[in-house]
């Protein structure tokens, strides 16, 4: 493209409107963390539903794999950020929002881990000294995280207008209010069944749209 | 009446640049050689125009020991172009 071209009017406003479109196209992202984390999130409920409803143990708990998912977050994380030539004002709205989601999450599972120590010997002692049954506090953990999951996937889809992942998120607070009122095993189905919804399937369109649009982008020429 | 379209603005190679950057936040230099296709040469001079004019931010920093320019629009730059593209509007009767 050479500056000294003299444009006409009406070539100024396609011109204008071409590049936006291209800088438009090259911001699409990568599914590749939605998908990983809808996977991993799957994986390890429908584990540990099998484990509930068929009776077994596996010698370590399953949802350690949501630690572990943490080394290819961070190595994506780092990939992403060396390949990215340009930053749109959305990507540090959604990198501030999904951090927060962590973090949140982070701390979830510690205040859960820390009710259960205080409260199960609480519960043990009214159940012996009554012999009712006491408060069920397992029954309720999963409408936590799936209340939270729903946050930041339905805001992407929100501002992104991103259809999927807006659907996700609604899937989220729906299995939320399912869950209370169901088994504890079925609440394991119904994360994973929001896991695969919020961001398994729109992780995989998401890729889907990168690719074709990397693909687009080789092809054409200004 | 019809007013006049601004020099600097008015230029396919600036007018790409500026065009790019409306979109996004910041860009690097290799992006928006990639996307208008320019010489590097070329884009450096445009580009040092468009600095000059105040419509746009340099950035010059090292980026894995390699030496990365990063652009930005300026506030000055988004009413420029602003402007420039009502004139367009008013030329074109829209």
């Amino acid at each position: 493209m050479s500056q000294e071209n003299q444009l006409t009017e009406k070539e100024s406003l396609e011109l204008i409107t071409r590049m936006i479109n291209k800088a438009k196209d090259a911001c699409h992202d990568t599914g590749i963390t939605a998908i990983m984390w809808g996977l991993v999130i799957v994986i390890c409920s429908l584990v540990r539903f099998a484990e509930l409803q068929f009776e077994f143990r596996l010698p370590f708990d399953i949802y350690m794999l949501t630690y572990v998912a943490v080394i290819p977050q961070i190595y994506f994380s780092i990939r992403e950020k060396k390949r990215r030539k340009v930053r749109t004002y959305d990507d540090r709205f959604q990198d501030g929002l999904w951090l927060a989601f962590g973090i949140s999450i982070a701390l979830l599972i510690f205040i859960v881990g820390r009710l259960y120590r205080e409260w199960d010997p609480v519960n043990d002692q009214f159940e012996t000294l009554t012999g009712t049954a006491g408060f069920k506090l397992y029954e309720y953990i999963a409408a936590f995280f799936l209340m939270l999951y729903a946050i930041p996937t339905f805001v992407t889809g929100m501002t992104m207008k991103f259809k999927p992942m807006f659907w996700g998120g609604l899937l989220c607070w729906i299995c939320c209010i399912a869950s209370l009122f169901l088994p504890v095993k079925t609440d394991m189905l119904l994360i994973a069944l929001s896991a695969a919804g919020a961001w398994l399937i729109p992780g995989i369109i998401m890729e889907r749209d990168y690719q074709r649009a990397k693909k687009h982008l080789a092809n054409t020429d200004v | 009446m019809f007013k006049d379209l601004d020099p600097i603005l008015h230029s396919q190679l600036r007018l790409a640049v500026m065009s790019l950057l409306i979109s996004v936040q910041e860009a690097e230099f290799t992006f928006l050689k990639e996307k208008t296709n320019a010489t590097a040469g070329n884009l450096s001079v445009q580009i040092q125009k468009l600095k000059d004019a105040g419509y746009i931010d340099v950035i010059k920093q090292f980026k894995d020991n390699y030496p990365q320019t990063i652009c930005r629009i300026s506030k000055k730059g988004i009413e420029a172009f602003e402007k420039y593209v009502t004139n367009l509007k008013t030329y074109l009767g829209q």
